[in-house]
């Protein structure tokens, strides 16, 4: 059964071009189209649909206050179709934190050169976050009792650990902040954040979590040392690396190729940590779609390093850590709350 | 590299954007009364967000500059982190031109070509948090880089101490004259936007940056006059939805699941669900449209007139032979075509709202360059009209409206010492009125002074004194509408140039249309203007000249008398017959139309039709009057074709051919001059 996509936009010229995108793809069939937030209710409630498309900018009601309410009523993924200047990242990530699973730029120019690969790009994203979205999801999700911690591997839990990574993608920056807030400011090691996210997002996003949680959080810069109790963000556009010796690890921040799939690549930035601290280093691989990160944990992994997935039932859409668990890597599969909880536990 | 103007994405962008444009229009004009109005603000900010969207999936990226700039503006401004002030109103306003010369552009096939920078530079000024709110733009706003950390360290020497905006300029002024020999000028000029963002290399002065304009508006006419046409989009609105016509399905392309959705829902649910589908619909319907090309609908009028015309020829032999059945089918008949023809002049309605639109704009900008403070009302934007005279009453109105503003208000002084508000009102309204449109201009200001008008008159050497005297008061006013008469001593720039009054008249005129002016000194003057519904369908006053049918517009028909014409005077050579005590010019149509004409053999009484002529009344005898009729009109033969004081020519019910007068034309064409 095809995939019943509700597309909410105000510029009906947008309306009828989505419309035309999403209807070329087989799976994909439009079941309903809204001009604001308040129809998008309606239409969601009537309709049903199994993903929404959501502009941010409508006269009567915004698309955050849309997500807001269908996301408390009747879960479904709501992809937002956002601007991707520095505006467009507050209030793109102002959708996520009201429930949006995950966003693309309006401009279809910036998914893709080619129109016809942003187009199917575009298509294959909603197949995705049709079919892989969990309800019960983070945004509105409350701290359930802890599930059992299952541990997998041989390795031990009460390795000293130095240093965390963490990579994540769509429902990671709504992960992130559930789990980056439970640290105390006297958090003991320094973290490195992957995050999946555009050039234009990740100041937004660094300034945003700085302000949510205890622990310092930025963007990070070439040469930064690294800190306890400091949380840096990868640079969208580009690859985040450790360098230097191993007593004195610095941040090297490099230019991304345009042939690289991500940018910032978790893979990469695991691969460049293994160099260092592998056994020290603890690799937690959050909510996204795809399997980036699997083979940067099985080198750090090889060599010796933790690492921790995100359970299914708590991700948001469960690929990356899938990846892990299938690839018997992960040392301990936990929710949300508890990988918040059992992080701010370490020292 | 040229865009592909029959490209279906382009023109569903194009025509959305036309929208967003019109309503940016208002919405600046409202802004500047209500600069705090955040639904206001929020509405701009989206018009030019959604253009952005759109000329970014079509790759205009100069489109795309300029939106983000405006958005950008838009954004802080309704974050309330600055007040709109006239300066950045007038910004605003040559982003909107620069905008809709890019639109010109790309309607004709090119890629638009980028905004100056001075502009884009300009609008990001407003950004500057530093910049000094409402104050107006201090040169401070620096779009070039290098004189900037010498400001800093000034202000930052300058210390504790506030630096007074005039010590400021002063001393931008020191720095542009050093750094820039010569660039002093442009920063005196800083009432000018587009000079000061600019102090550099690529200053452009107000003249230029006019002339720039104008030359843009120039290519803009000249492309809006080739012939192709772009198609427009008629979208079936909520209003024709809500009436049941049989091409609302035909229209509906897709399946309406919100509302099958309601109806399929389990009863209990159905109550609750209801309220929340009727919305769903809403959203669907403005969905379902089609663009159809205008010759279509066209065609399709055309056709609707061929058939209008088959019933009465229908309705007539029918009453010849009196069969019950034969009747009722008739009368079916007359009945479906009517509603058909209603249904299909409904698919070509406009609101005047097209027209209406633009007016806030133009009267703002006349009433700025005028320094009259003038608060324009539009009533009535949503009575629809034929598309075909929506585009034809344009011009005519524009014409009016700066009229009013130029001539009719009177300045804030002026007004005040009259006892009158400083500011001076225009109200723009229209209504239907049966088969009619009725639009009326009308202001509180000065009023005209039938003396003053009849004396210009004379000066004029229109007519003598003693005619002159015995114009009217109404006769008075309309001489505004003759050739060469201008009503203010120094001819303006605003309302003296290009076309005149007359003009306007004959504009209006051609649409079969008819304009009535009311006037009181010090009051204000009331001009109405009364055209069809639509031009492809006319009811006409069908008459007899000779054994000749020909067909009166009833729009023009005032009157019908049978009069006693032995009783008539000459009056400066020219005949007249007295009708309630007022004197009105007959003339005798069979003269001019009719082959034979015996003038001996002639009734004391005779049928008198009256007829109004753009302002005037005139009195025409026929020789038999036969009824009203609808009809279509069709143009002359190519052998025909230009001959004076016929609109055209239609067949009647009994299958005969008439020729349909133009009454204008005809008493341009016949009668002497100043009749």
């Amino acid at each position: 059964m095809a995939v019943r996509v509700l597309i909410v936009d105000d510029s009906g010229f947008f309306r009828r071009r989505l419309s035309e995108i999403i209807s070329s793809d087989p799976k994909l069939q439009v079941v309903g189209t809204a001009e604001n937030g308040q129809q998008a209710i309606e239409q969601a409630a009537l309709l049903k649909p199994d993903v929404i498309t959501m502009d941010i900018e409508m006269p009567v009601m915004d698309g955050i206050t849309a997500v807001r309410r269908i996301m408390a009523k009747q879960p479904t993924p709501i992809l937002m179709l956002s601007t991707w200047s520095t505006e467009g990242a507050k209030s793109t990530l102002d959708a996520l934190d009201a429930g949006a699973v995950d966003y693309m730029p309006k401009r279809f120019k910036d998914i893709s050169g080619d129109q016809h690969i942003a187009q199917k790009k575009i298509c294959q994203r909603l197949i995705h976050l049709a079919t892989s979205f969990h309800g019960s999801n983070t945004a509105q999700l409350v701290n359930t009792t802890p599930t059992n911690v299952i541990t997998t591997s041989r390795s031990a839990d009460n390795k000293a650990i130095k240093l965390i990574a963490i990579g994540t993608s769509t429902g990671g920056p709504v992960a992130l902040q559930k789990v980056l807030s439970q640290l105390p400011a006297s958090f003991p090691h320094p973290i490195l954040l992957i995050q999946h996210m555009p050039a234009s997002f990740t100041p937004s996003f660094a300034e945003r979590l700085n302000a949510q949680c205890a622990i310092k959080v930025k963007q990070a810069q070439d040469g930064d040392r690294i800190e306890a109790g400091t949380a840096y963000l990868a640079p969208g556009g580009a690859q985040m690396l450790l360098k230097g010796s191993k007593s004195h690890p610095h941040i090297s921040i490099q230019t991304g190729e345009p042939d690289q799939t991500y940018r910032p690549c978790i893979d990469i930035t695991l691969n460049s940590i293994s160099q260092f601290c592998s056994a020290e280093t603890l690799a937690i691989i959050l909510t996204g779609m795809g399997a980036d990160g699997r083979e940067g944990c099985r080198v750090l992994k090889q060599s010796g390093a933790t690492i921790w997935a995100q359970d299914e039932k708590s991700s948001t859409i469960y690929g990356m850590p899938m990846a892990i668990a299938k690839a018997q890597l992960a040392d301990r599969i936990l929710s949300l709350a508890d990988i918040g909880k059992q992080l701010a536990e370490l020292n | 590299m040229a865009l592909d103007t029959d490209d279906e994405i382009l023109q569903d962008f194009l025509v959305e954007a036309d929208e967003i444009m019109e309503g940016l229009n208002e919405q600046l004009v409202e802004l500047e009364t209500n600069p705090k109005d955040s639904d206001l603000l929020n509405a701009i900010f989206r018009g030019f967000h959604t253009i952005k969207g759109g000329a970014g999936f079509l790759s205009l990226e100069s489109m795309v500059a300029l939106c983000h700039e405006g958005e950008d503006v838009f954004n802080i401004l309704r974050q309330g982190e600055r007040t709109v002030d006239a300066e950045m109103m007038d910004t605003f306003l040559k982003v909107l031109d620069i905008l809709n010369s890019m639109f010109e552009e790309t309607k004709s096939g090119e890629y638009p070509s980028p905004a100056d920078p001075a502009i884009l530079n300009h609008l990001k000024s407003y950004l500057t948090p530093g910049a000094a709110p409402s104050a107006p733009p201090t040169p401070a706003p620096e779009p070039e880089p290098e004189p900037q950390p010498v400001v800093e360290a000034v202000s930052e020497a300058a210390d504790n101490d506030d630096i007074t905006d005039d010590e400021f300029e002063a001393l931008l002024d020191q720095l542009h004259g050093d750094k820039a020999p010569g660039s002093s000028a442009d920063v005196t000029s800083k009432e000018e936007p587009a000079a000061v963002a600019a102090p550099d290399n690529d200053d452009i002065t107000e003249e230029e940056f006019e002339a720039l304009l104008d030359e843009l508006q120039g290519k803009k006419k000249a492309s809006s006059t080739t012939p192709k046409e772009p198609a427009t989009a008629v979208e079936t609105e909520s209003k024709t939805f809500a009436e049941p016509e049989p091409k609302e399905s035909e229209v509906k392309k897709e399946p309406e699941p919100a509302v099958v959705a309601a109806s399929t829902a389990p009863p209990i649910a159905a109550a609750k669900v209801e309220p929340a589908a009727k919305p769903a619909a809403a959203a669907k319907q403005a969905e379902t449209s089609v663009r159809v090309d205008t010759s279509r609908l066209d065609e399709i009028m055309n056709m609707v007139g061929e058939l209008v015309l088959v019933r009465n020829r229908i309705s007539t032999l029918e009453t010849a032979i009196e069969d019950e059945e034969m009747a009722k089918a008739v009368n079916n008949l007359a009945v479906v075509t009517s509603d058909l023809q209603t249904a299909v002049m409904k698919t070509r309605m406009q609101p005047i709202k097209k027209v209406f639109g633009r007016f806030p704009r133009v009267v703002r900008d006349l009433a700025r360059s005028l320094k009259k403070d003038i608060n324009l009302e539009l009533r009535g934007e949503e009575t629809d009209l034929d598309k075909n005279l929506v585009e034809a009453l344009a011009d005519p109105l524009v014409h009016l409206v700066r009229n009013a503003v130029d001539h009719g208000i009177e300045m804030p002084d002026v007004r005040e010492k009259a006892g009158k508000p400083r500011t001076g009102q225009i109200v723009l309204g229209a209504a239907q009125e049966g088969d009619h449109i009725l639009l009326t201009i009308s202001d509180d200001g000065a009023g005209m002074d039938a003396n003053v008008l009849r004396q210009k008159a004379v000066e004029k050497g229109m007519m003598d004194e003693e005619s002159a005297s015995r114009l009217t008061e109404s006769e008075c006013y309309a001489l505004i509408f003759a050739p060469g008469f201008s009503m203010k001593q120094e001819i303006s720039d605003i309302s003296g140039r290009g076309v005149g009054m007359d003009v306007v008249k004959t504009s209006i005129s051609k649409l079969n249309g008819v304009i009535d002016i009311q006037s009181e000194v010090g009051k204000g003057t009331i001009l109405s203007i009364k055209v069809p519904l639509t031009l492809a369908i006319m009811p006409t006053l069908m008459v007899m000249l000779g054994d000749q049918t020909f067909a009166f517009p009833l729009v023009s028909v005032n009157e019908i008398f049978h009069l006693d014409l032995t009783n008539t005077n000459i009056i400066d050579g020219q005949q007249t017959i007295i009708v309630r005590n007022k004197a009105l010019p007959l003339f005798y149509l069979r003269k001019w139309l009719a082959s034979s004409f015996n003038e001996t053999e002639r009734p004391e009484f005779e049928h008198v039709v009256i007829v109004n002529v753009g302002t005037q009344r005139i009195g025409f005898v026929v020789d038999q009057l036969i009824g009203q009729e609808e009809v279509v009109i069709k143009p002359l033969g190519s052998m025909l074709q230009g001959t004076k004081g016929l609109a055209g020519a239609t067949i009647t019910g009994d299958g005969r051919i008439a020729l349909i007068l133009d009454f204008p034309e005809l008493m341009d064409t016949y009668a002497r001059r100043g009749y």
